[in-house]
């Protein structure tokens, strides 16, 4: 009876962490993959005009630099790289 | 008197003259007032005859004049936008950051818009240091963009801050069992800085727009392609919720003008039934053409008596 506490508890931890490897982690990667995605399109509307893209605002828009300064050139070689839309899309939906 | 008067009109018909003589009127009855350019290519310093800069001038008394200069204006912004910056990041980070400031200072509408931040700066501040603002805007078209950017702008702002808020919406979800990602947005502050702006835009909309602060004078001449533009622009501003207060018709020629105007008063006559025709509704107000430039506070006294009636309600 004693050993059983120790082990029930294990076995949760193990149920916890199957069940987050099986499902959580997958399903969240998706959500976060989309949340990275929308983020890019978004600073994509931001900061367009150093694409060339011109943008009604883009002199209001550089007070929100500070704040991206760290993340713009990651963010400038993944917009400048997309090469195939669908195949990222795609990507998204894993069908294992 | 409203506290916040706009004088516009097509080039050339007097705008700079009969907003500092509109200024002078008001401070002449005591109030303190304020006359500021927001064209770019000042004028209100030969009107008054004194250099007037970016700063405010006292004129006479209760009356300060000020020049809106862009290019002032912009570089204070992009100097405030470096310091925070550099207090955020690395300094390796803010020399790639200084490239995209330059593009963006000289990218189309960065002018307009560091003169529209002055302005309502400036319209915030009434109340305190002046009882009244006297606008001297710009060619017609220039201004219009300018009163009109807040309403534009605020539909663009609103779909990014949407958009904003489902990034991380979704960010929030998948953050559950992400400990990084849950510390990285605990506070957003694209989204606040977004906001603030949105809220900027709507206190100048609210500004603009509430006809018992804000009125919009027309400066026209007894001239066809004059006609024409302010009645377009009265039309554009209606619908953008402006209120007009008034028509001034500047250089009128007078009856006594001898035998060379004879003839050009006989159009001016037919573009004057036009005007009252077409104008009816507002507060019409005629200058004579005088007999020279207007400059200095002296010539500005003689028009300001005459523009002071702008002030009484149509009857």
């Amino acid at each position: 009876m004693k050993k059983l506490w120790p082990t029930l508890k294990k076995a949760w931890e193990f149920i916890i962490l199957f069940h987050r490897g099986a499902f959580v982690d997958k399903r969240m990667a998706v959500v976060r993959k989309e949340a990275f995605d929308i983020n890019d399109n978004l600073m994509l509307l931001l900061f367009g005009d150093f694409l060339g893209i011109p943008n009604p605002m883009s002199y209001y828009m550089l007070e929100l630099l500070p704040y991206v300064a760290d993340d713009m050139e990651s963010w400038e070689r993944r917009i400048q790289n997309r090469k195939f839309i669908i195949a990222e899309k795609a990507a998204q939906y894993d069908f294992d | 008197m409203r506290r916040f008067s706009f004088f516009g009109g097509k080039g050339g018909t007097g705008k700079t003259s009969c907003a500092a003589a509109y200024a002078l009127s008001l401070s002449r009855r005591g109030v303190r007032t304020l006359v500021v350019s927001t064209d770019p290519a000042h004028s209100l310093s030969d009107a008054f005859g004194k250099q007037i800069g970016c700063e405010a001038v006292r004129l006479s008394d209760s009356l300060h004049g000020l020049e809106i200069d862009a290019a002032v204006e912009a570089k204070k912004y992009m100097e405030l936008i470096q310091k925070k910056t550099l207090d955020l990041v690395s300094a390796a980070i803010v020399d790639e950051i200084k490239r995209q400031i330059e593009i963006a200072y000289m990218s189309p509408g960065a002018e307009e818009a560091a003169i529209f931040d002055k302005f309502v700066e400036l319209m915030e501040s009434a109340g305190t240091d002046y009882d009244a603002i006297v606008f001297d805007t710009a060619p017609t078209g220039h201004t219009l963009r300018l009163l009109t950017l807040p309403e534009i702008l605020g539909v663009w702002i609103d779909q990014l801050i949407e958009k904003r808020k489902k990034a991380m919406h979704l960010m929030k979800m998948a953050s559950r069992y992400d400990a990084y990602l849950a510390d990285k947005i605990k506070e957003d502050p694209i989204l606040e800085t977004l906001t603030a702006r949105k809220e900027k835009f709507e206190v100048a909309r609210d500004f603009l727009t509430d006809a018992s602060l804000t009125a919009f004078f027309f400066v026209m001449n007894a001239e066809r392609l004059s006609i024409l533009e302010t009645a377009r622009a009265v039309e554009l501003l209606t619908k953008h919720g402006i209120s007009i207060g008034g028509v001034v018709i500047n250089k009128v020629i007078p009856q006594d003008a001898g035998a060379f105007f004879d003839k050009r008063r006989v159009s001016q006559e037919g573009c004057l039934a036009d005007i009252r025709a077409r104008f009816s509704q507002l507060k019409l107000v005629e200058l004579p053409l005088l007999e020279t430039d207007v400059q200095g506070l002296e010539q500005l006294d003689v028009m300001a008596s005459t523009l002071s009636s702008l002030d009484e309600t149509k009857d």
